[in-house]
């Protein structure tokens, strides 16, 4: 068993990474734009739209991302509309992140003290003013470290989209597997890249959950 | 220093009822406070002083009787009907902006600078020109003694300097009427001194001022009058020399009786 | 779709996908107590003190933060065999499951411990009692009811990961779905319904664990 085959094969596996590094910049980005404008919605809107809200993060963190991923893939065409595994696989992933992110800023909003928003209504402040001068900043620093690691978990689950057909890196192993049967080698190193794209983001978030977490 | 009797009414409280769930708070509380006047109210724990406070800004609804501050409803308005409606939001918001607010946690916006605390309200709510709200917030953190604090954030600074500049905060609106809800309660001991002399130099500008305080030296020395609570209802009220020498009921002579001297005792 | 046939539609379909629920329901009555025990034996060097070993399960648990289960997964289903080792698909998907969540779970037991104050050590062994006594008796039953909660959480996620055994050929509920759709044409709502049984299961066992922390805590709390 020779590593040989490995580094023969990484130019191919760094174009997977690229792949990879992309759909997980695009599905963070975008779930956690989704996620920010739901839970902020949800925490200052009505009954019915709580509710809504509530049903969406409770449907979506009970079921396994990868089922959500083949009900994108299988619904799309279903209903007309003819997209690639890879798009279906990122909007899926968006929805999906989106229901966790919405968790987290609905709880980091919860989190801001009662007397901060006391304050800012005695001082004669409307809903948008508080939510833009005081809400929103003070919950930012309390949903980093949260979002931080729904983003880890989202890289790790780019992955699940070979399962559904979307060329990125795992999938990207799995074919160099199959022409070299170096099934030991290839996917080791694939654990190494992707933990090369990951611990940083862990690092971070664990230094965000020790330094955000305490008011300084 | 009397306040005439012609001065006019900047807030009036008639007949205020609240209550928290089956449990009744306020219990037609009725009073009015006149420009340039100090009312200090008193009375024990959980009388409900904190919550008729909350109310004159609308942090509470409640559900019986009026409030007005310089004239207008604060809450509520009643419908051609005579039926309560709440106000909307507009509303609310713009009577709030008349009546500014201690709380007894300061509650300093804690990702902003003392002097970006001060400047808050007049330049996100009242759309003031940036550069004179400045100047008139450093003016107002050099009365406060914080102006040498103007660039730091409250994390940093002590309970009584935290207290001074919600004061400062709180004058930046140019308010009409200003409520002080236990402010130098939550303070340790020796900081309490510098928060009562903020507050007495604004009662002798002319400040109109509804304080409620555990600090009798401060009723006895300050106050135009003083209002007595207990069980969510006025029980006595008058000059605070005759009231507070010579009570007229069992209940304000023993809380005053219970006023641990130390308390009293002390100073600004 | 014709929603007014969707009754007719599950019957048709849920006696298979009912088969794959229960291979999901088997694979995470394997994993999620094999995690636990993994979990616990990985927290014992950190409690002790064990430089050695707690670098290296610290090591072990920042590979497995860091690195996705499915690839996991493959390691061990395609990899061992070229080390000679032969296991079987539910062997494998089970055995990856446990080690990934054996090392988050390890995680919150520790913090759980941690969090119970250094005062409880004092007091314990001011009242004579022995290093070993003070744990088992003070600070291991408080620190069961702080992690209760996080290791339910915990074992929901495992029950979803579940769902990555399908990648390596364990006919479990997503794979019925998938298997389903390509084989017998069936329409995308049979996902619909995989979602839904997804859902059933996580609700339940939520519910679960909830009422069983509940009297947990009320019997030592
Ligand atoms: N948000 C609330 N929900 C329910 N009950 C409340 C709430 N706020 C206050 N109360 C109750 O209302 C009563 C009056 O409370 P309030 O805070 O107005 O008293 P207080 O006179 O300010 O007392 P203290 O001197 O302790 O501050 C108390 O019995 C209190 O328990
Ligand atoms: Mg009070």
């Amino acid at each position: 068993m020779s590593i040989s085959v490995l580094l023969a094969n990484l130019p191919y596996l760094f174009q997977g990474a690229v792949v990879t590094l992309w759909l997980a910049f695009i599905v963070v980005t975008a779930g956690t734009l989704l996620g920010a404008i739901v839970g902020t919605i949800a925490s200052g809107g009505g009954r019915i739209l709580r509710a809504i809200v509530t049903a969406y993060v409770f449907i979506f963190r009970g079921i396994p991302v990868l089922v959500v991923m083949f009900l994108g893939f299988y619904t799309f065409p279903a209903l007309g509309i003819r997209l690639s595994a890879y798009a279906a696989v990122t909007i899926s992933m968006i929805v999906y992140v989106g229901a966790f992110v919405t968790e987290a800023v609905r709880g980091a909003i919860a989190a801001v003290p009662a007397g901060q928003v006391a304050a800012a209504k005695s001082l004669g402040m409307r809903r948008l003013t508080m939510l833009r001068e005081v809400v929103l900043p003070q919950a930012a620093r309390l949903a980093i470290a949260p979002i931080l690691n729904i983003s880890l978990m989202a890289i790790k689950q780019t992955s699940y989209a070979s399962v559904v057909g979307a060329w990125e890196l795992s999938f990207a192993a799995r074919e160099i597997v199959e022409r070299t049967l170096a099934a030991f080698q290839i996917f080791l190193g694939v654990m190494m890249i992707y933990f090369l794209i990951c611990y940083p983001i862990s690092l971070l978030a664990n230094f965000c959950e020790r330094k955000l977490s305490f008011d300084h | 220093m009397p306040i005439p009797a012609g001065a006019p009414i900047v807030v009036s409280v008639n007949g205020l009822v609240k209550s928290f769930g089956p449990h009744r708070v306020l219990n037609g509380v009725s009073f009015d406070v006149r420009r340039g006047e100090v009312v200090v109210v008193l009375g024990p724990s959980g009388s409900g002083k904190s919550t008729m406070l909350r109310c004159v800004n609308f942090l509470e609804t409640f559900e019986g009787g009026t409030i007005t501050v310089d004239g207008a409803p604060v809450g509520y308005r009643s419908d051609g009907q005579g039926r309560r409606r709440m106000l909307d939001e507009k509303m609310v918001a713009e009577n709030r902006e008349r009546v500014g607010m201690v709380f007894q946690s300061f509650n300093l916006f804690s990702h902003r600078t003392v002097l970006q605390n001060v400047m808050m309200g007049p330049v996100s709510v009242q759309h003031r020109d940036k550069s004179e709200v400045r100047k008139q917030a450093l003016e107002l953190l050099e009365k406060v003694g914080m102006a040498e604090k103007a660039d730091q954030y409250p994390a940093r600074l002590s309970g009584g300097q935290q207290q001074r500049v919600a004061i400062a905060r709180a004058l930046a609106m140019r308010p009409a009427v200003m409520l002080f809800d236990e402010a130098t309660s939550a303070l340790d001991p020796e900081l309490v001194g510098e928060v009562l002399r903020v507050m007495r130099e604004l009662a002798t500008e002319g400040m109109t001022m509804v304080v409620v305080t555990h600090e009798m030296s401060f009723a006895r020395e300050v106050a135009d009058r003083v209002i007595f609570m207990d069980g969510g209802a006025i029980v006595e009220q008058g000059v605070p020399h005759e009231i507070m020498a010579n009570p007229q009921t069992e209940r304000f002579r023993s809380f005053l009786g219970t006023d641990r001297p130390d308390r009293g005792a002390r100073i600004a | 779709m014709d929603w007014s046939q969707f009754g007719s539609f599950a019957a048709r379909y849920l006696p298979q996908l009912w088969n794959g629920m229960l291979v999901t329901i088997a694979v995470a009555a394997l994993a999620a107590p094999t995690a636990v025990a993994i979990g616990v034996v990985l927290t014992v060097p950190r409690v002790a003190g064990w430089r050695l070993l707690s670098g290296f399960v610290r090591a072990y648990i920042e590979v497995m933060r860091n690195t996705p289960l499915l690839v996991q997964m493959y390691l061990l289903f395609f990899g061992l065999p070229i080390l000679g080792i032969f296991w079987d698909e539910i062997t494998c998907g089970v055995l990856a499951v446990s080690l990934q969540h054996a090392a988050f779970l390890s995680e919150l037991i520790r913090s759980g411990i941690a969090a119970v104050s250094p005062k409880q050590w004092e007091a314990g062994q001011a009242i004579g009692m022995r290093r070993w006594a003070v744990f088992r008796q003070i600070i291991l039953p408080q620190a069961a009811i702080k992690v209760m909660a996080p290791v339910s959480n915990q074992l929901i996620v495992l029950v979803k990961d579940t769902s990555l055994v399908s990648a390596i050929g364990v006919l479990d509920l997503t794979l019925s779905g998938k298997v389903i759709i390509e084989r017998s044409g069936a329409s995308f709502e049979v996902f619909i319904l995989v979602a839904a049984l997804y859902l059933i299961l996580t609700s339940v066992i939520g519910a679960g664990f909830r009422i069983s922390e509940a009297r947990f805590t009320r019997r030592l709390g």
